[in-house]
């Protein structure tokens, strides 16, 4: 009787309608494929069935995580539609060895993540007890980019861990699990004394990431450290000053690394070397203004230009392809998941989870913030990636885990919810 | 718990609202600036787009650059013709980086920010037109006087009407053929032949300069011109000595001779007797050290030196030598003004700007940029150019029936006195149905009583009969 009673209240709590939402997105998948599929004279059969897949791989994956655990909806399909914008993206104007093909591999990987990733938390009830070996090991995954025989440098940053053809960056791997450490660390008002450790752990992961020169996963770090602590503390003095610290420390980087000085200039002026070290913004710069205001159109578009269009520029090259406003569209996407994923801050029932999912939110705030910002010369570029969008394993991977972990504290909400409600009404009904 | 909350609803507000920010400062700029973006040379899109670029033709309509049938970009199909207008044209690739291709794709392929314009090509389809632009360039002239040109030698020509601002031609040597940058083999083009050293080229003046000189002496003292100076060849000074060229003692000469005979030590004294301010002060008056924008094309800035030290720097600022700079452009700008009774023009290049529908969206229209000298200033510095051209240095540059007037100069270059000093005339056709100002600057062409005057004379001639 009272299973009966609480699936009920589950149903209830999920009234949001979210049917036309994910009929939205699944219609939007199948049309884009379906036009790349015969944008040429030879039929993309691979878009075709992917035109097919991505919309029955939404809907399957929405029923079923549903049935699972009563998570909220919109966030997992809002989720689902970023990295199929991704999918569609590559698919378009992807060519040679980055395929949608390996993209829509890694977005089933992430998939599976994300289902990880609810049920981890789901289970994490020791957190009190485990945070200290989490952070052991968040330290001990961010060094072994130097071990020998699997540590890989790419792109002057010593920051991948591989065999053979996969490779692996641990520092996105670690951002989820960085963000459980913090909150287990910051959870339930410690006073600063007791901060310290997780302090020192979150510095010691920014020196190691500096160390490596993965200078934009060290911002995001450092940033989502000073705004958990704040949070879980209101300690603004300390807040401030760790800004300020961070600030100085910026200013020292600018003046002790030769990267982050030429980033800058670039930033400053691009067009000073539109050929040579400014190629990549110019080059995005002028992608943005062909797209114009409509996009230049599915596959009529030549983001392929920009060095990077599938990674750090594909913010750039899907403002060329769908326009301005598709642009902002996809900006305001991230944003409506931001806020949903703070009500379910809000709505969580102990303040680790609260700040988990703070954290999470936060961290995919700050990374879309910043690779938006440098693609549009707003702010300097740093190698971080469009969250769920952009080309590449690790991050979709991690991505979709940290959305999992959202989506399984939402779920835990709503479990709540409805036991308080079940409470509520066997009261009444005495 | 209740203060986590409003912890991070705050936190969480402020990164709403950064965003926000940025979908904004994004969605402006994006919006305001996405045609210049998309407008640059480097977007290769642009060759494969629906977009043409419309035409440039010159001031009598003749196609200075067209886009054929096949999409292909055109030029004059004479190949000495489209050399000489090269760096005044500009090619697609952007070589050029002041020719009109590059300065105005933004008019040639009309890329219009507008959203009613870009809906409605939209949904008709039709190819874009850009639009089209007149220059105030005389093509054939052009041609004309850069065939002229003394061959081996790098250097300008620039002809303007003084009454308009008009740019007739900017000649600029050595020049390049567009064709072979399209077909991709710039290895042949001379790096230099990129520039144009009408706007880009900041020459030391030599004694052209001297025009600026006796200016700031007539409008600070008139009595000046009736003052005897003492030539002997040299002049010594307190730490260092100034000579005549070739040495030759001009004797006790007042201003008018000791101008059209081109005296240095006559100039260096006056220079002295003037101070550095109320140099300094006439020569910003004619727009030294003046950062222009003129909005129809980028000219260099020319310069005179903002601090002198020593009797030396301004004694050789006196007659053009030293930290002194000027382009082309500008120096014509200067025989302009003097011609134009002390106004200087606006100098223009666009004639007008034609979209695709045939209305006119841009006019040329003579703009009075500054007035500088007095009319009886003017007029006495007009007497003594002229003077120059009918007994003094500058006699080469005369043509029948018309009154020209012209100061040379020999601008030295290098303190080794074997490097050939860079040739200059500039000067002006005094005739209100023909009000041409012209400067010429040879580089290593020696004095600028030979070729440059030769070169003026017919280049000016030339306009006489082509431009009417």
């Amino acid at each position: 009787m009272a299973r009966i009673q609480t699936d009920r209240m589950r149903r209830a709590l999920m009234r949001s309608n979210t049917r036309l939402l994910l009929s939205a997105v699944m219609l939007f998948q199948a049309l884009t494929m379906v036009l790349v599929a015969f944008q040429s004279e030879a039929v993309n059969v691979q878009a075709l069935i992917l035109a097919a897949a991505l919309p029955v791989a939404t809907a399957l994956i929405t029923v079923i995580m549903g049935r699972l655990w009563p998570v909220d909806r919109a966030i997992l399909i809002l989720v689902l539609f970023l990295c199929s914008v991704g999918i569609i993206t590559l698919s378009d104007i992807a060519r040679a060895d980055v395929t949608p093909r390996t993209q829509a591999i890694y977005s089933l990987a992430g998939v599976f993540a994300m289902f990880v990733g609810a049920a981890f938390v789901r289970r994490w009830t020791q957190w009190k007890k485990y945070t200290p070996m989490l952070m052991g090991l968040c330290i001990a995954a961010l060094l072994s980019p130097y071990l020998p025989v699997v540590g890989i440098a790419k792109n002057g940053a010593r920051n991948w861990v591989g065999f053979r053809t996969l490779s692996v960056q641990p520092s996105e791997f670690m951002k989820p699990v960085m963000i459980l450490c913090l909150a287990g660390g910051f959870a339930n008002r410690p006073r600063f004394v007791k901060c310290i450790p997780t302090i020192a752990f979150a510095a010691a992961c920014c020196g190691i990431l500096l160390l490596q020169r993965d200078l934009g996963a060290v911002l995001l770090y450092f940033l989502t450290t000073v705004f958990m602590y704040y949070a879980a503390t209101s300690n603004a003095f300390i807040t401030l000053s760790g800004l300020g610290m961070g600030a100085a420390a910026a200013v020292g980087a600018y003046h002790v690394i030769p990267l982050v000085k030429t980033r800058v200039e670039l930033w400053q002026n691009p067009w000073t070397d539109p050929t040579g070290k400014g190629l990549q913004l110019v080059q995005a710069l002028i992608a943005i203004g062909s797209g114009g205001l409509f996009g230049m159109g599915l596959g009529l578009g030549r983001p392929r230009s920009i060095p990077l269009y599938y990674s750090d520029f594909i913010f750039a090259a899907i403002a060329e392809e769908f326009g301005l406003i598709f642009a902002i569209g996809l900006m305001a996407v991230y944003v409506l998941i931001i806020m949903r994923g703070l009500i379910v801050a809000f709505n969580a029932r102990t303040s680790f989870h609260s700040l988990s999912s703070f954290g999470l939110v936060i961290i995919l705030g700050l990374q879309t913030m910043l690779i938006v910002g440098g693609n549009t010369k707003l702010l300097p570029l740093t190698g971080v990636t469009l969250p769920l969008v952009c080309y590449g394993g690790s991050s979709l991977v991690s991505t979709f885990f940290s959305m999992g972990v959202l989506l399984g504290i939402s779920s835990m909400n709503a479990e709540d919810e409805a036991r308080d409600i079940e409470q509520l009404e066997i009261r009444e009904a005495l | 718990m209740k203060e986590l909350r409003r912890n991070m609803r705050l936190v969480g507000m402020l990164v709403v609202v950064m965003f926000l920010g940025l979908g904004a400062w994004f969605a402006m700029t994006a919006y305001t600036q996405g045609s210049i973006w998309a407008s640059d040379v480097h977007n290769t899109r642009l060759a494969a787009s629906n977009t043409l670029r419309d035409d440039i033709t010159d001031r009598d309509g003749n196609l200075l650059a067209t886009t054929a049938s096949d999409g292909s970009r055109q030029y004059t199909q004479n190949e000495q013709a489209r050399r000489a207008l090269s760096q005044t044209v500009g090619d697609i690739a952007g070589m050029s980086g002041v020719g009109v291709e590059t300065f105005f794709s933004s008019q040639l392929m009309d890329i219009s920010t507008s959203l009613l314009d870009r809906l409605s090509e939209l949904f008709s389809g039709a190819e874009h037109i850009g639009s089209s632009i007149q220059l105030t360039i005389d093509g054939r002239l052009q041609a004309y006087v850069s065939s002229q040109f003394p061959r081996g030698y790098s250097g300008a020509v620039c002809v303007i009407n003084y009454r308009t601002g008009e740019i007739l031609a900017m000649v600029s040597k050595p020049d390049y053929d567009p064709y072979d940058i399209l077909s991709r083999s710039d290895a042949q083009v001379e790096d230099t032949a990129f520039l144009n050293r009408c706007l880009q080229g900041r020459y030391t003046p030599g004694s052209v300069f001297k025009i600026v000189t006796l200016a700031s002496a007539i409008m600070n003292d008139p009595n000046v011109i009736a003052q005897p100076f003492s030539c002997a060849g040299t002049w010594e000074y307190q730490g260092g000595r100034i000579v005549c060229a070739g040495g030759s003692a001009h004797g006790t000469v007042d201003l008018k001779t000791a101008f059209k005979r081109s005296c240095n030590v006559t100039f260096g004294k006056l220079a002295y007797q003037l101070g550095q301010e109320r140099l300094r002060a006439t020569a910003e008056q004619f727009g030294f050290n003046e950062n222009f924008k003129f909005g129809d094309f980028v000219v260099y800035n020319s310069s005179f030196p903002r601090s002198i030290s020593g009797m030396s720097g301004l004694v050789w600022a006196g007659i053009g030598q030293g930290e002194v700079l000027v382009t082309p452009l500008h120096m014509a700008m200067i025989a302009g003004t003097v011609a134009n009774r002390g106004m200087m023009m606006k100098p223009m290049l666009i004639e007008k700007i034609t979209n695709s529908l045939g209305v006119n969206t841009a006019a040329g229209q003579p703009v009075a940029y500054r007035q500088i000298l007095s009319e009886s200033a003017a007029s006495k510095i007009a007497e003594y150019m002229y003077e120059a051209v009918q007994s003094g240095t500058a006699t080469r540059a005369k043509i029948k029936n018309y009154t020209v007037c012209g100061k040379t100069g020999s601008a030295e270059v290098s303190d080794d006195k074997s490097v050939e000093t860079n040739a200059w005339f500039t000067g002006f056709v005094y005739d209100s149905a023909h009000p041409y100002a012209i400067s010429v600057v040879i580089e290593g062409g020696g004095a600028g009583a030979r070729m440059p005057s030769e070169l003026a004379a017919k280049a000016l001639k030339a306009a006489i009969e082509m431009v009417g």
